[in-house]
């Protein structure tokens, strides 16, 4: 259990590493869906199934799908990978910068401060986050109108965006 | 300062400075702010699970919502940006400058 949160936690930092030194956006978005799942192993592992399955299914296999056709606007014949100059320096600066300050900051972190410890009083598989989430939709719910609301208005500012003839930002150049 | 916590700030101080020193394309920007945003969940998400406070996971939620309203502004401004400028290199926007 030491082990899988120690790589989890390295490759979630790792990854974004990857996705921050900015090599070509293709590169960056499989640097991102690595930090996602890597992530989501965290999660599950301080024992949050609801919202790791929430971050994967909404945000992976939404968001980042969204993104990953999007980077087809960013094509070019030779696409900048991590090998390539400035990106290896940049990705090679932010390293030294994470492992500076683990160094610095890593005093208690013996083995046993990686295992996350989790108790039961009764026999049951209600858990916490699942019934919090619930409170979404009870005491909860002006927030949840307001999501829905601003999630309106972000389809109708998307639709202005790209609106093109006379309005909006599209000009014919 | 506990691992976690070590893991989610230095997460999130990377997405910064890969957002600060964006170099070529407008859209590893927008994955940097991705980032950011990514690692605001699980911050919010292990606050939950590790302090026990089970009534504030409806949060990490309301963030992961609005923070799909700001990625899809961002990627309709980059559509714009591909449109009129013919890509989406950071050095066609230039009409500003002196």
């Amino acid at each position: 259990m030491t082990l899988l949160m120690y790589l989890l936690m390295f490759s979630w930092i790792f990854a974004l590493v990857a996705v921050a030194s900015n090599p070509s956006p293709y590169f960056a978005a499989l640097g991102l869906v690595v930090v996602a799942g890597s992530g989501c192993g965290v999660l599950i592992a301080h024992g949050g199934p609801f919202l790791s399955l929430v971050l994967f299914l909404i945000y992976l296999g939404g968001m980042l799908v969204v993104f990953a056709y999007s980077a087809a606007l960013a094509a070019e014949p030779h696409p900048e990978t991590w090998g390539s100059g400035p990106v290896l320096i940049y990705a090679m600066v932010y390293l030294l910068g994470v492992v500076g300050a683990a160094v610095l900051v890593g005093g208690g972190w013996y083995e046993t401060s990686w295992v996350p410890a989790d108790e039961l009083s009764e026999f049951s598989m209600f858990r916490g986050d699942m019934g919090g989430v619930a409170f979404m939709y009870s005491s909860g719910g002006g927030m949840l109108v307001i999501g829905a609301w601003v999630l309106l208005l972000t389809l109708f500012v998307v639709l202005e965006l790209t609106r093109g003839l006379s309005r909006g930002t599209l000009r014919a150049v | 300062m506990t691992p976690t916590h070590f893991a989610f700030s230095t997460t999130f101080l990377l997405g910064l400075m890969g957002l600060a020193s964006h170099r070529t394309h407008l859209l590893s920007a927008l994955l940097c702010l991705e980032g950011m945003m990514l690692s605001l969940f699980i911050a919010f998400s292990l606050w939950t699970l590790q302090l026990d406070s089970s009534s504030f996971s409806a949060s990490p939620m309301i963030l992961l919502a609005l923070s799909a309203c700001e990625a899809s502004a961002g990627l309709a401004l980059l559509v714009a940006t591909a449109r009129t400028h013919g890509s989406d290199h950071l050095q066609t926007l230039n009409l500003l400058q002196c």
